[in-house]
């Protein structure tokens, strides 16, 4: 078996406080969302309409990126394309390198997380600062993100005191968050000033325009993009919409689906380098156009990285988002990692979800991601031979009458052998947090025969 | 009317008493029921794993057998989402007549209320119930009202609610996050048995919070999977299928 | 091939030319009253001020600026001013030379209701990183300004807004809530913001 949420690994969440901690947290991120969408009377309608600027854009996707390519270029920015994340990777650090860049400040960007880019540039000599608190905390821990938008959400006060404690000097047991964020401000407001190159992440970026648009709520893209005179954006090539006047829509619904505020703190337009200064764009495929090109799974490319998927799902708040071995956890990620992972164990993950449904009830892009979840099993690329071997031979039993009626008189015949844990028990894995319930007597059939024919 | 009784195979062998309850509610409101020994898995746990093959051959097999019916009732909320949406992804030419039985295929409490439009049945249950909302009854069938949804007017109750709320003497209960998966979710439950099992433990903790004496819903095999944690944990309300409680203080 | 041409190939390859844009989203009717603006600003953190009469402006900024510290004030700003605790911000000054700045004082443009932000136009904001620099930013509104929705405040961004490289919207100062969950204002950038409301800016 793999590791991927399995007890057995390390990855999973620890059983008690920090499972009872994280599901909390993280349901309570659900809770506001449904507190700020329900303030909105044509929330639903407005899922629907984002929905189809998705499925328009990524339909003229081409012409869409040559629009946003040209109007970016005429404004004074540089725009790059990668193949894939190495390629991103090269284009980055060749710019950096150019430039003589010592130091990096960079806020959040989940694509930048996919292509491993910290480690790249930190192998390569360079100072490369996060500076979202949540991105700092997990780069200081030497750990993936476990959210894409609350990113150390699996990490206690005390975790994070101890942290700043041992790489930032902190007094020992402190862990009050108003004075950790304090903290962690004089810490980098400092090497905000001193970095020579900022690299951002972006939403949206607008064909009509050539503008990229940045969301955060700490305003640390902001310092990152207009201190030093390098901005260099990382961009999948999904993210681009057609006009302004669509950015509206996504607008309300990000941060609403995200952690329930009307709006991010910050949505900053920029368009072109500013006076003095560089812009620099980088558009990344990295699997994102194979994944246009299959119908079934086009849509998952509308995600616009809302977490509101993780959010709600029951799975992820019990497993935490290092279980799913990827830098996007959750149901997006497993939808993705498929079509855009390079291990293998990604194939698995479609199968760590009991298809509630409720990521896709959320989803403001109308994402249908347990049917996404659901298609990427029907590729059986997780199944073994020996699994096929076995579902064939389930199949043939449950497919007719006589031996399925056969196989239930041989289980209750053994149920009180089978309702025990012990070694080689076929019911094991089940018994493992259950037991089986009380001994069901004839099966229905037979129930049904007795009656019926006693009353005839 | 007539209907046919679509018991799946894991009611028929792991939980026959809820299909004889289902039977008794379709008699009392005067269906003449006709049941199929021969019929058995709607195809569900191989839809559920992506093996396309079998489940083909099983939906094929179901949809033949069932073939002239005008109405399929079956007391499991997600076997009738099988058949009613996944049947289409399956790659089988699905004509008319089998579109049609798709459609036709429905459960229990939505039969009642929806096509019958019944639904006080003279039931008596005194007891306090907490309801279980299962997951592709509530969002896939459209059983209730799933909590992420934002109605622009306020609706009526859905329809185990309202079977539910017309049962003499039932106490209706909710547990806190009403729509919280149970951690079953099929092949889930034995390939992540601990996530499954944190799942369900937390269920069962919510449940055993509204002090209810029983827990129910319209799909067995939630009851099932609560039903192993809550006897493993000792605590939680005693689990029983929609379709008993409707059957309980029938007449005759 | 260069990558681009490769990727755009792919890109050609996989799009369909089918479905056509949806247009333009027709929004529920909603206020767009300083009520409403003020209400969302304070549940986002904001402090609403006012609204005030142009004539009453620099007297509230006194109040709101006294014993802050460096005050700058943006461009559109000075002229509704008299002299006051506040400097002019300097043309051509590095952003590093402002990382000093105790309070900003901006025009802003185009408040919006249902979420509480406020939009800074690049010409108001010459250097960018002011408004993220300061300890509190104070934003200047004209109430005739409010617009019910994100809808109608992107269709009320002037033509040109693009051109000067940035355009912001503001809802509340800085915020973070990446350590258990708990609120803390002032991750990054200002600890406040203050909008101050005028019924007749000019």
């Amino acid at each position: 078996m793999s590791e991927l949420l399995d007890a057995r690994a390390a990855t999973l969440l620890p059983d008690g406080e920090p499972l009872r901690r994280h599901d909390a947290a993280v349901f309570d991120l659900r809770r506001r969302r449904d507190a700020a969408v329900a303030a909105l009377p044509d929330f639903e309608a407005l899922r629907t309409h984002a929905q189809a600027i998705k499925t328009h854009t990524l339909d003229y996707l081409d012409a869409y990126l040559e629009r946003f390519e040209s109007q970016a270029a005429a404004a004074g920015a540089v725009v790059h394309w990668a193949e894939d994340g190495a390629a991103h990777n090269d284009i980055v650090h060749g710019l950096l390198r150019e430039r003589g860049v010592r130091r990096v400040v960079k806020s959040k960007s989940m694509l930048t997380e996919e292509c491993g880019l910290n480690p790249y540039l930190e192998a390569r000599d360079l100072e490369v600062v996060d500076t979202d608190l949540g991105e700092r905390i997990v780069q200081l821990g030497q750990e993936l993100p476990s959210h894409i938008v609350v990113p150390a959400v699996h990490r206690s006060r005390a975790e994070i005191g101890e942290l700043f404690h041992v790489h930032m000097q902190t007094p020992s047991g402190e862990s009050d968050p108003v004075r950790l964020t304090e903290y962690a401000r004089r810490d980098l407001r400092p090497r905000f000033l001193a970095a020579e190159a900022g690299i951002t992440g972006v939403n949206f970026a607008i064909a009509e325009t050539g503008t990229i648009v940045v969301c955060t709520n700490e305003g640390n893209a902001d310092l990152g993009m207009s201190l030093p005179p390098l901005h260099i954006a990382s961009m999948g090539i999904e993210k681009v919409i057609p006009t302004l006047a669509d950015l509206a829509t996504f607008l309300r619904l990000l941060a609403r689906s995200a952690t329930g505020q009307p709006i991010t703190a910050y949505t900053s337009l920029v368009t072109g380098p500013r006076a003095g200064g560089e812009l620099h764009i980088v558009l990344v495929d990295n699997g994102r156009s194979r994944l246009l090109a299959n119908s079934t799974h086009r849509s998952s490319l509308a995600c616009i990285r809302c977490g509101a998927c993780l959010n709600t799902c029951p799975v992820y708040r019990r497993a935490g988002g290092h279980a799913y071995g990827q830098a996007v956890a959750g149901p997006i990620g497993a939808v993705l990692a498929p079509a855009l992972s390079s291990q293998a164990e990604g194939r698995r993950l479609p199968l760590a979800s009991t298809l509630c449904g409720s990521c896709s009830a959320v989803c403001p892009v109308r994402i249908d991601l347990h049917g996404q979840l659901l298609a990427w099993r029907r590729t059986r690329a997780h199944a073994g031979a020996g699994e096929r071997v076995l579902q064939r031979a389930a199949a043939v039993v449950l497919g007719r009458a006589a031996l399925l009626r056969a196989a239930g008189a041989l289980v209750r015949l053994c149920w009180p052998l089978l309702a025990r844990r012990w070694p080689g028990n076929p019911l094991g894995v089940w018994l493992l947090g259950r037991q089986l319930p009380a001994h069901p007597g004839a099966s229905f059939a037979t129930r049904y025969r007795r009656l019926k024919g006693s009353k005839r | 009317m007539d209907v046919a009784l679509f018991i799946p195979c894991y009611v028929d062998q792991l939980a026959p008493s809820v299909g004889l309850a289902a039977l008794r509610v379709l008699e009392h409101v005067g269906c003449r029921v006709h049941y199929d020994p021969r019929q058995t898995c709607c195809g569900q746990p191989f839809i559920n794993t992506g093996a396309t093959r079998e489940a083909a051959r099983l939906a094929r097999a179901h949809l033949a057998l069932f073939e002239k019916a005008d109405a399929v009732v079956c007391p499991s909320a997600s076997c009738v989402s099988t058949v009613r949406h996944r049947y289409a992804e399956l790659g089988l030419e699905l004509g008319p007549d089998a579109q049609r039985l798709c459609a036709r295929t429905f459960e229990l409490g939505e039969f009642l209320v929806r096509e019958l439009d019944r639904s006080e049945l003279g039931s008596r249950f005194p007891h306090r119930v907490a309801l279980l909302q299962s997951c592709h009854g509530l969002r896939e069938l459209e059983l209730g009202h799933p909590s992420e949804r934002v109605y622009a007017t306020r609706p009526e109750p859905g329809v185990t609610e309202r079977l539910l709320r017309a049962v003499e003497g039932l106490e209706l209960v909710w547990p806190e996050r009403p729509d919280e998966c149970c951690g079953f979710g099929g092949a889930f439950s034995v390939k992540f048995p601990e996530v499954s099992t944190r799942m369900g433990r937390d269920r069962v903790r919510a449940l055993a919070a509204t002090e209810a004496e029983y827990v129910t819903g319209s799909d067995v095999s939630c009851l099932l999977h609560l039903d192993g944690v809550a006897r493993r944990e000792g605590l939680g309300p005693r689990p029983i299928h929609l379709a008993e409680i409707l059957a309980s203080g029938l007449d005759g | 091939m260069s990558a681009r041409d490769g990727v755009l190939a792919r890109v050609r390859r996989a799009a369909r030319h089918e479905v056509s844009h949806p247009g333009a989203f027709e929004p529920a009717r909603m206020d767009s009253g300083w009520e409403r603006f003020a209400s969302t600003l304070h549940a986002v953190g904001g402090e609403p001020v006012g609204p005030v009469q142009s004539g009453d402006l620099s007297w509230a900024l006194s109040e709101l600026c006294a014993d802050a510290g460096r005050v700058v004030m943006g461009p559109g700003v000075a002229q509704s001013l008299g002299p006051g605790p506040w400097e002019e911000l300097p043309e051509g000054v590095s952003p590093q030379s402002l990382a000093d700045v105790a309070v900003a004082l901006l025009r802003g443009s185009i408040g919006v209701a249902e979420n509480g932000a406020v939009a800074l136009d690049g010409r108001h904001a010459p250097v960018r990183a002011l408004p993220y620099l300061c300890e509190r930013l104070i934003l200047l509104l004209e109430t005739s300004e409010i617009v019910p929705d994100m809808h109608q405040a992107i269709a009320r961004m002037p033509p040109d807004a693009t051109r000067f490289h940035h355009f912001y919207w503001i809802s509340g100062p800085s915020k973070t809530a990446d350590i258990e969950q708990t609120l803390v204002l002032g991750a990054h950038g200002p600890r406040s913001l203050a909008v101050v409301g005028i019924r007749d800016l000019q």
